[in-house]
Order: structure tokens, then sequence, then C-alpha cells
């Protein structure tokens, strides 16, 4: 045990220095700096600093309780933090509403696939986009004619999307019964119609069979190519490291290391932190 | 679906229905042959008839209302009877001769009072519950409902207190030729009908102008709703009953829609109280009593929370077993009085209900798009409504 006591002490002196994370990225999406959450005695988050980088997929790992959900849900508002900032693009959105932080361009997805009663596939795809203007009840009877066609435009995209993902035959599926792996996929597909900059995606593989996984990484990596940042929880450590770069590893609230998956699958602090501790 | 297209082929119209429209639909014919018969028959007497369609259509505008806040958003309203109420006072103290306050108003004048007082009272109780947990808005609901009825009750120097407030003008009072339309009809006398001379007299020209008044508050109703119920901003609302932080974490203001959905349902609810006062003419703080909360429940859950034709259809049922059950004395072979027991026989129809039928008789059946964008909307199976609700697990 004294290897693993020597590494908390590590552990705490990298998190006072703010070096466990590469923090000078030229192009930031998404800074979380010195981040602070408990839930009473349970510090969750403890002083958690990183950066995301434009165009990236970065991974984010640890081992279970290492408070990535609360780190989730710090940043995109769910929660509200005891002490740190998040930036989006520069913009301080630290403790926002939600909503307001998907406005400044940051979209999460849930563990749990989440389901829309009563809807089809394709009509739980169109709550997606942001700022219709059939979502103000005035104007659907001042102007009828600009809802009519963005909801024309918006259906349109969202079946192209739908085909991208090749699950367009489920468009008008109901959306509580299609199957747990079409759910992420759905959800998936419905974020990117809130053309975010960002896309938090928590546990995107969990409970997905291999062949819906590989089409999963294969539409999160040519989603990349066309300009989309990912920061994505995932429990599955090859579906992370093959998809994920760099990859920034958490243990009990705070960073661990950042590093390429070659760096951080040979380091021993990360081994530690999995097996003992 | 227009009229057209059932009278160009009603076979198809027909086979085009779900299974529940063409039961609800056989209902509906077998009960309008069955009180067509009534009427003919001289059981039911024509100004009656009217009296009954003009409540089914009070309790069809509650039902609507309720849905908007309940069906759409699943936010919970214990407080039905409070905005009814504030309706009908609203208008009630604004028109009515026995007014303490102002009085003699057009009933107009009165209809707006009403409206603005449910949209401040819609805002005062939405403001602190609706950023909470959907329960708090039921729990603080429920208390709303009291303490409205209360204050109605011994505000006297304001509301006339236990003895109600008298003279209210009928709807019409003040508009030309509508005013005088009862007097000026003829008597006319139905001599052809088996169950003797019926003469239609001013009592029926009244009931048949008000059951104009509650089709036109019914039909600018169920317009707003319908276009609203297929619009994306119906469908922000549909996404926050079934989890209030997807939508939020897509980017919409829960809190906003939420109130609007709130303010909209209450306003609806407050028309009733306004068709109300203006058809019984007096208006009781008993009016106010929660009774009439859980008729609007019972009625919504029937007719398919989320469904505007189940909440019609709620509406109209609930009337049938409440004034139906009275008839039901008449048949002499049962030896017991059925009228008192008709809350017993609500509550059976709700066991039933959800045991064989928790989504309601006539559920959201179609894909909920804007009209004109998708020519081909599929039918949907029938889903339930009672899933998880947002908040309760944040992982």
């Amino acid at each position: 045990m004294t290897d693993s006591q020597a590494s908390q002490v590590a552990n705490s002196d990298s998190s006072s220095e703010e070096v466990a994370a590469n923090m000078d990225k030229e192009n930031v999406v998404l800074r979380v700096d010195d981040l602070v959450k408990s839930f009473g005695a349970l510090v969750a988050t403890d002083h958690a600093t990183f950066e995301v980088e434009r165009g990236t997929i970065t991974g984010l790992i640890g081992p279970n309780g290492a408070g990535k959900s609360t780190l989730f849900n710090l940043i995109s508002g769910f929660y509200e933090s005891d002490a740190g900032r998040v930036e989006v693009n520069g913009t301080d959105v630290t403790d926002m509403e939600p909503y307001d932080i998907a406005d400044h361009g940051l979209i999460r997805t849930f563990q749990t696939p989440r389901k829309l009663e009563g809807m089809t596939v394709r009509e739980a795809m169109l709550v997606g986009p942001r700022e219709q203007p059939g979502e103000s009840f005035i104007k659907l009877f001042t102007d009828p004619e600009s809802v009519r066609q963005r909801e024309q435009q918006n259906l349109d995209d969202a079946e192209q999307i739908l085909e991208d993902f090749e699950i367009d035959h489920l468009a008008t599926q109901p959306a509580t019964k299609i199957s747990g792996g079409q759910l992420k996929l759905v959800e998936l597909a419905r974020a990117m119609l809130a053309e975010p900059e960002i896309l938090l995606l928590d546990e995107p593989a969990a409970g997905v069979n291999p062949t819906l996984r590989n089409k999963l990484a294969e539409q999160i990596r040519r989603l990349n190519e066309q300009g989309t940042t990912f920061l994505l929880i995932e429990h599955d450590m090859e579906f992370v490291m093959s998809l994920a770069d760099p990859v920034i590893v958490l243990d009990r609230g705070h960073v661990l290391m950042e590093g390429t998956p070659d760096e951080v699958q040979n380091d021993e602090r990360v081994i530690d932190a999995y097996l003992g501790g | 679906m227009s009229v057209r297209e059932i009278a160009d082929d009603p076979k198809a119209y027909w086979s085009g229905l779900t299974r529940a429209e063409q039961g609800v639909s056989g209902f509906i014919i077998g009960f309008v042959v069955l009180l067509v018969g009534g009427l003919f028959t001289g059981i039911l007497a024509p100004t009656y008839f009217l009296f009954l369609v003009g409540l089914a259509g009070m309790y069809s505008l509650l039902s609507l209302g309720l849905n908007v806040q309940w069906g759409y958003t699943g936010l919970i309203n214990f407080s039905v009877a409070a905005f009814f109420g504030i309706g009908a006072y609203g208008t009630a103290l604004a028109s009515a001769s026995s007014s303490p306050i102002a009085g003699n108003l057009a009933p107009v004048v009165g209809l707006l009072v009403a409206l603005a007082l449910a949209a401040i009272l819609a805002l005062l109780i939405g403001i602190p519950t609706l950023r909470l947990r959907a329960d708090y808005l039921a729990i603080a609901s429920i208390g709303l409902a009291e303490v409205v009825r209360i204050i109605i009750l011994n505000e006297e120097q304001v509301t006339n207190g236990s003895s109600g407030v008298r003279g209210i003008p009928a709807f019409f009072d003040g508009w030309p030729l509508l005013e005088t339309f009862p007097q000026t009809m003829p008597n006319i006398a139905v001599s052809w009908l088996p169950g003797g001379t019926v003469v239609l007299r001013q009592p029926f020209w009244s009931a048949l102008l008000n059951v104009v008044v509650v089709v036109s508050f019914i039909a600018a109703s169920y317009f707003v709703l319908r276009r609203a119920h297929r619009s994306p901003w119906g469908r922000v609302l549909r996404t926050i009953r079934s989890d209030e932080d997807l939508a939020r974490a897509l980017g919409k203001n829960t809190y906003r829609y939420k109130m609007q959905a709130f303010v909209l349902g209450s306003l609806i609810m407050a028309l009733a109280g306004v068709f109300y006062a203006h058809l019984n003419l007096f208006v009781a703080p008993g009016d106010l009593d929660p009774i009439t909360t859980f008729y609007v429940w019972v009625a919504v859950m029937l007719g398919g929370s989320g469904s505007n034709r189940g909440a019609l259809f709620g509406g109209f049922v609930i009337v049938a077993i409440r004034e139906g059950t009275r008839f039901l004395n008449a048949f002499e072979f049962i030896p017991f009085d059925i009228a008192p027991l008709r809350l017993l026989l609500i509550g059976v129809i709700i066991v039933l209900l959800m045991r064989f039928r928790p989504q309601g008789v006539l559920p959201p059946q179609r894909e909920l798009i804007w009209p004109s964008v998708v020519d081909d909307a599929p039918e949907q199976p029938d889903s339930g409504v009672r899933g998880a609700k947002a908040g309760e697990n944040d992982d």
C-alpha cells in the first residue's frame, strides 16, 4: 500500500500545481478551472482543472466514483459548483442554467438514454434544433409561415442525419420502442441537430451491442472530422482508447493525468487508481 | 379531416380511424340517438337538454385547460376549481347588479377581468413553484384552491361572502339583436312529437344562446390548442413532461415554457368559469368546492392525457354520469337510490380505466408535426403516459 499512498501524495501535489492536465492548448473550446463540488463530506469534484482543444475527441476516464458524471453535471449546469470556473469559448458559464450553457454551444447527452413518451423517432429528433420560431407561442399565430418553413427544414435535416446514421428506417417508429443502442444513436443524432460546438457524451457505448458500438464510434469520428469537438466519458477502454486523443484521467475528483491513449495505458498512477486505492 | 372528406368517402374515412376512434365514434352516435329519442318522446325537456349541453361544454373547457397543464406539460394542478371560481367571480363582480365593487359593466368587460385575474393568479402561484419539481406545484395548488375559496367566502365587502353574487346578466346582455333574441323569438309549438306537444318558449331560446356561447368558447380554445399541440412549442412541452432535464440540456428554458402552459391552461379554465356565471346567473363560494377539480381530473384521465379530443370527450362523459345517474332512479326495479352513488361509480370507472386502459379512451393517436410539413403521418400505437418524471434520476 505504500505505493498507492505515495501516489496519493503525488496527486495532491500535482493538483495544487495544476500540472496534471495539459493547459497549453492553443484553441480551447472548454476550460475547466479549479472546479470543486462536495456533497456533505464527500468531495466529488476536487479542484479539477483541464482544457478541451477544438477539433479533438477528448476522453474522460476514471474508476467508478471518480466523479466523472458529477463533473459533467457541473460543466453543463445541472449542478451548482462550490468553487471554480467553467468557460465555453472564452465565456464564463459557471453556474449558468443548462439552457444558457447550451446556447453557448455546449450540448450534453445522458448516461441512461432518455425516452420521449408518445413521440416517434423523427418527432423526438425535432426537439433538437435550437431557437425554432415555432417554439414561440405568439409566432404560431402571427407568423405561421416561418414556423412551417423552419419545421420543414428541420424535418429534412432530421431525416438526413438519420440517413447518415443509417437509422432512417426508424424515423416513424415510436421513440420508446427502439433498442437501447438505437436510442443512443438517436440521442447523438438529436444532439447534433442542436449544432453544438462541443458535445459532451456520457458513456455513449454503455449497454450497446458491439455492432452498434462500432457504428457509434464511426459516427463520432465522422462528426469530429466535420468539425464537432467531443468530450466523452467512457468505461469501455477499448472504445475510448481507439477513439479519443488525448485522454484525461480522473481520480477522486481531480485530474490525475492527461496524455495519449498509449501514455495513459502505461502510466503507473493510472493503473494504481484503477486497481488499488 | 374535413367534413367534405367524410361526405366524399365515408367508408374510407371510417377505416382510416383507429380502433379507439371507431369505438368512441360509435359510442357518440349511440348516445346521440339515445338523447334524440329522449327528446322526441318527451322524457327529456328541450330546455333542460340544452342546459346539460352547456354544462358538458363547461366541463370540456375545464378539461381542455387541465389538459394543457397536465396532458401536455405534466404539471399537476389541483386548483382547477380555484381558476374556475376566479373566472366566475371575475365576470360576476364586474357585471352583476349586486356586485359590491364594480357592477353593471358589460359581460365582455367581465370576461376580460376574469381572464386577467386568472392570469395574475397563475403567475403568482407559478413563479415560486414552477422552478421546483412537479410535486411542489401539486402541493401548492391544493393549498391555493382552499385559500381562494376561503378568501371569497370571508371577504364580504368585496365578494358578498356566503350570500354570493346575484343579478348577473346573460352573456349577450348589451349586444345588438342577440340581447333581445329570446324575447323576440316566437313561441313555437312542436306538436308532431309522440310525447305530446312541446312549446319552445323564451327559456329555450336563452338556453340556446348559452350553448352558442360555450360552443364558441370551446371552438376558440380548441383552435388555439390544436395548433399549439402540433407545433414545436407543444413538442417542447411534451419533452418537458417526459424528461425535463433533456429539454434543458437541449437549450430550452423549461421554466418559461411551463409558465406559458400553466397560464394558458388557467385562462381556459377561467373561460369555463365565465360561462358558468352567465349560465347560472348566480355564483356562490360553494361553486369553488374541490369536487369540481376532482371531476375535471377524471375527465382528462378518462379522455386520455395529452389529447384535446379526449378532454372534450371526457367533459361530456362526466356530465353524462353526473346527470345521467338522476334518471336511473326512474327505473323502479332498482331497489336503492342510485344518484348518491355516482361518486362510487366514478371511482369504479377510474379503477377499471387504470387497470385496462391507463392511457385513456382517446390518447393522442398521431404524430404531432406541423400540418402540411408531413403528409404521411403514421399511426402511433397507444403508449402509456405514466413514465419516469424529470428530476428523479439525474445521473
